[in-house]
């Protein structure tokens, strides 16, 4: 995938090429730059590849435009960020519901409050992220990422803002959330040991995959 | 995959948490909207206010429910039967100017004779004053004969200008009144349109005995009629004009009175509205940049929204619904403030309106003040959110760097574009004088497009500017063109209503030089009026004989309506709008065996000196134009009842900036000679020669009417002076909107400029160096904003002057100077404040959270 830029075109995806079987857990790693979370954005839709072709859940979503992307993002896949990205003005139980009512589904609170209580949330429901840890928003985000009960998960970074033992937690969180759901986990860090808790690791350097092939290394 | 698409309920919902964050950065929206809304409401409200007061007090305006006006003339005995008897009171006035002479002081000046019987007025009171008691029933009383003298009531005026007092003795012809009263309210006065010289009022009886009274003499008879409640004006109106079809008379009715006031209304309304519409359009930049400072700051916000599965739709509604909310409550906020404008401009305006506007709410008015602001909003705010609701999540991300300057799809710009033609077609639409609406709108859309070329080629320049020596001044020109820059709000905002303020100041001040300096100078000092033909040859005389005055020129003077074009009456011809006032109420006739100097024939022949044939016309070519006549046409004229029916025999342009006498029609030998009529002078007198003229004159000639060039000069002065009162405070609304418009652009800007200025300092910059930067930044945006301004200002002034009026153009350093000091001082001013602050925060605070 390449970018223009003023100073000329920037190439972050150099010829990736990757099949990720459903209902497995994969961790991405690489330094800095490596293009792991531009392989993740183009892999949930929120960037497009300039070229090559991606299928996720059985869609080829290469060509999508925006609106079906948002849509199939909306019925497929769940993410979580690095910075949270949880809004503002909204408090934990309405940002949970959010991408329930956008499909139109039917007790968006009811749900999203099963969602908060399971990631152990359940007294934080009417307070907004302001009012929340580092810990609680990432939660919060991880509930709102699974509350549509997605056939896959996205996390980029979801431990870069948070201390060791927070990160932890939500880590095991998400490891719990992915063997009880059976939904394909996709975890996009710099950490090795958290990308070791994975069933399979991926190296990325300089927009490629790089390392072991990707049938290669088992989880710990 | 689910197809859902968000209910406005759900809309609804996340536009309302979304707005738990406050207004904070909308007050510059709301200000901008409130003010552009308020000022159209109120220039609407004000104007139909008046319009309406006029209709309810139409009857005392009037003077009756109907007023039959009769020049040179009074009626026959079987046109006054019918009129008495067809009506349940009738009154008569009669009006002409004469001159009025202080027997106790000595003092001479023209004044507005009007006698009136014991019935006036029929509607309203006249109030006088007497004594210092002021009373409304002393009518009776003060105009009754005492110790054989008659009695008059003067115009407060009078007093200063004559130095009488009541008590006082005036002579008016060949009568001597006693000043018993002061006029405090003449309840038709506003019917009367632009007077020459202040009221006497004078017993209707005691006309007779002044000698003024002559074959041929300029004098108004009014008979003013009360109607019974029952009766259909209109239907009167028909019955009337069946009975007596060849009376030549002019009738008004209580739903028509005072029409040059109304029509002044009207044109000021409509001049004042575009000047509103134009404050709105400076303020719907600042509400562009609120809306793109507000989505800036929902750029995360909008990215989640688009991560979590929202479409470009649902985005594009949920803000839409935040913005059109505020948009709403701004529209309401203008309205309420513009709903109470007419309580203000009553008490402010009190001697310049002909009556108080009601305080009442004008629901049209309001509504058009409403979508007004309601399509200022759409064209601005439009874009923005269409440029949100398409860029790709993932781009939100890298806005920065990669700067998206796409256009928004094609829909959005068609609603841009529906909304600006909205604007335009109702600006255009409601006004009275289209093509003066369109142009105007067609100049304020011109600047407003060059002001952004001018901006963005502002940037492009700076950019492009070779590297200074000076460090200070390299970072303030690089402060021009760097992205998020405040350059085009700056040009933009203030320039659009500077160059509103240059070009009507430039207006303002030629229109003033022209009646200050430059027809003092050239305009004769005199205007004699009913010179009876037997006066004529002796009044030559005794006018050359006072030394020093020169250049007499005498005319023949009538006065007649244009009854019909081509045989269609007048009343059926649809006139172009500048022309059509030659078919409204009656003309100056006259008639010339030559080509009256200062005229160019242009088409057809002039006639032989001792031409004696049919009768033929020669008409001015603007007026042709307008009316649609052309050579070999007819046109009928009423000359004293009579209907004269002459043949178009040439086309001629005056140059009406002669100061001479000018008329629109010309008759040529032999037809109007025998007809009564006066004559017209005028005289070139300067200094002891001017008042050495008028003495003569008024000595010998009490009969003969002296109209002051100096007095009429200085009563046009004063109407325009009002009128650039209420022009200039119209601008200054848009000045205002510019100023709150730059000064949420610069504060949108802060952030950066607080960033800048820290790592500025933590590189070894003083407050005093960062100051300097951007002091020298702002004096640069608004020296070239100014200059702009002036620029597109002068050339819209010296259009208007040298094209639409005709006249001279005058150069205005003085508005020059101010427009550009105005700007630099304002964006300095702004800029100084802004930059006091940013220099104030901490640094340490700021690096520790970028």
């Amino acid at each position: 995938m390449s970018l223009p830029s003023e100073a000329g075109q920037v190439h972050i995806l150099r010829g990736v090429s990757l099949d990720i079987p459903e209902g497995q857990s994969v961790g991405i790693v690489g330094p800095s730059g490596s293009g792991k979370s531009t392989l993740m954005a183009v892999m949930t839709g929120l960037d497009k590849a300039t070229d090559g072709r991606v299928h996720v859940a059985g869609q080829d979503i290469t060509d999508l435009d925006e609106d079906s992307l948002a849509l199939f993002r909306r019925e497929n896949v769940g993410i979580v960020l690095q910075a949270f990205r949880l809004i503002p003005t909204m408090t934990a139980l309405e940002n949970v519901a959010v991408p329930l009512e956008l499909a139109g589904r039917k007790g968006a609170f009811e749900r999203a409050e099963a969602e908060l209580k399971a990631v152990g949330l359940g007294h934080r429901l009417s307070h907004y992220p302001a009012q929340l840890s580092g810990g609680e928003q990432q939660r919060v985000a991880l509930a709102r990422a699974i509350a549509p009960e997605p056939t896959r998960l996205f996390a980029d970074e979801p431990t870069g803002n948070l201390d060791t033992k927070t990160g932890a937690q939500v880590i095991d969180i998400m490891m719990d959330l992915h063997a009880k759901r059976g939904m394909t986990l996709i975890l996009i860090t710099h950490d090795l040991d958290l990308a070791a808790r994975c069933q399979r690791m991926i190296e990325m350097r300089d927009g490629e995959i790089a390392g072991p092939q990707p049938e290669a290394i088992a989880a710990q | 995959m689910s197809a859902y698409q968000a209910s406005w309920s759900d809309i609804w919902r996340f536009a309302m948490r979304e707005m738990r964050g406050g207004l904070a950065g909308f007050r510059v929206f709301i200000a901008c909207l409130a003010l552009g809304v308020a000022a159209i409401a109120a220039v609407g409200g004000v104007t139909q206010g008046i319009l309406d007061q006029l209709n309810i007090k139409g009857q005392e305006i009037l003077g009756g429910d109907v007023d039959i006006r009769l020049n040179q003339r009074t009626a026959t005995d079987t046109e006054f039967d019918y009129l008495i008897q067809n009506s349940e009171q009738l009154t008569r006035v009669m009006r002409l100017r004469a001159m009025a002479r202080a027997e106790e002081s000595g003092g001479r000046t023209l004044v507005e004779l009007k006698a009136v019987e014991d019935a006036y007025p029929l509607y309203g009171d006249l109030v006088l004053k007497t004594d210092d008691k002021e009373t409304g029933d002393q009518q009776s009383t003060v105009f009754e004969k005492h110790d054989g003298a008659w009695s008059a009531a003067i115009e407060e005026t009078l007093l200063s200008r004559l130095k009488v007092d009541v008590g006082d003795t005036l002579a008016v012809g060949d009568t001597r009144y006693q000043i018993r009263a002061v006029i405090e309210k003449e309840p038709d006065k506003s019917n009367e349109g632009f007077q020459l010289g202040p009221t006497l009022m004078v017993p209707y009886a005691s006309m007779e005995e002044t000698g003024l009274i002559r074959l041929g003499s300029l004098i108004r008879h009014h008979y003013r009629l009360r109607l019974a409640p029952s009766v259909n004006i209109d239907t009167w109106l028909t019955d009337l004009n069946t009975a007596l079809p060849e009376a030549g008379w002019r009738i008004r009715d209580r739903s028509n009175g005072a029409p040059g006031i109304r029509r002044f209304i009207d044109q000021m309304g409509m001049f004042l509205t575009l000047v509103g519409l134009t404050a709105l359009t400076v303020g719907g930049v600042g509400v562009g940049n609120a809306v793109r400072g507000y989505l800036d700051t929902r750029t995360e916000t909008i990215a989640t929204f688009k991560v979590l599965g929202a479409d470009g739709s649902t985005v594009f509604r949920i803000y839409l619904t935040q913005i059109a909310l505020i948009a709403a409550m701004s529209i309401v906020l203008g309205l309420i403030l513009g709903s109470l404008a007419p309580l203000f401009v009553s008490e402010a305006l009190r001697e310049v309106l002909p009556v108080a506007p009601a305080f009442t709410l004008y629901p049209v008015q309001l509504a058009l003040a409403a979508t007004y602001g309601a399509l200022t909003t759409a064209i601005f705010a439009l874009w923005p959110l269409a440029r949100a609701r398409d860029i790709p999540a993932a781009r939100l991300f890298r806005q920065l760097v990669t700067p998206d300057a796409r256009w928004p799809h094609r829909r959005f710009v068609f609603a841009t574009v529906a909304a600006i033609l909205g604007i335009v077609g109702l600006a255009v639409g409601m006004a009275e004088n289209k093509t003066l609406a369109a142009g105007f709108v067609a100049a304020a859309i011109g600047a407003f497009i060059l002001l952004r070329a001018a901006a963005v080629l502002i940037a492009w320049a700076a950019k492009r500017t070779p590297r200074l020596n000076n460090p200070l001044a390299r970072i303030a020109i690089a402060n021009l063109h760097r992205p998020g820059a405040a350059t085009a709000a700056v040009v933009l905002s203030l320039g659009l209503g500077l160059t509103l303020f240059a070009a009507l100041a430039a207006i303002e001040h030629n229109m003033s030089s022209e009646v200050r300096e430059r027809i003092p100078n050239e305009a004769p000092a005199f205007f004699f009026v009913d010179i009876q033909p037997f006066e004529l040859e002796e009044f030559k005389e005794k006018v050359l004989s006072v030394p020093g005055a020169r250049d007499l020129q005498t005319v023949p003077s009538l006065r007649g309506p244009v009854l019909a074009v081509g045989g269609i009456p007048s009343e059926e011809i649809d006139a172009d709008p500048e022309e059509a006032w030659v078919l409204r109420g009656d003309r100056g006739l006259t008639y010339s065996a030559t080509l009256p100097e200062g005229n160019k024939l242009v088409k057809g022949d002039w006639w032989p000196e001792d031409y004696s044939g049919p009768p033929l016309i020669s008409l001015e070519v603007e007026a042709a134009r307008g009316i649609g006549a052309e050579i070999g046409d007819t046109i009928t004229v009423g000359v004293l009842g009579n209907e004269i029916e002459a043949t178009i025999a040439n086309l001629r342009e005056v140059d009406w900036g002669t100061f001479g006498f000018n008329f629109v029609i010309v008759f040529a030998p032999g037809t109007l000679e025998n007809a009564p009529h006066t004559h017209m002078a005028t005289v070139k007198a300067q200094g002891p020669v001017e008042k050495a003229v008028f003495q003569t004159v008024t000595d010998a000639y009490p009969g003969v009417s002296v109209v002051r060039m100096k007095e009429v000069l200085s009563s046009v002065n004063d109407v325009l002076s009002q009128i650039s009162s209420a022009v200039r405070v119209t601008a200054i609304v848009t000045i205002v909107a510019g100023v709150l418009v730059l000064a949420g652009a610069m504060a949108a800007g802060r952030r950066a400029r607080v960033y800048d200025s820290v790592v500025l300092k933590v590189l070894g910059a003083t407050r005093g160096n960062v100051l300097t930067a951007y002091m020298i930044e702002y004096a640069l945006l608004g020296f070239i904003t100014g200059l702009i301004a002036l620029a597109l200002g002068t050339v819209a002034a010296w259009f208007v002057i040298t094209e639409v009026f005709e006249g001279d153009w005058v150069t205005p350093v003085g508005t020059m100077t101010l427009t550009i000091s105005g700007a630099i001082l304002v964006t300095v001013g702004f800029g100084l404040v802004l930059t006091w602050r940013i220099l104030g925060v901490k640094a340490g605070r700021v690096l520790s959270t970028a």
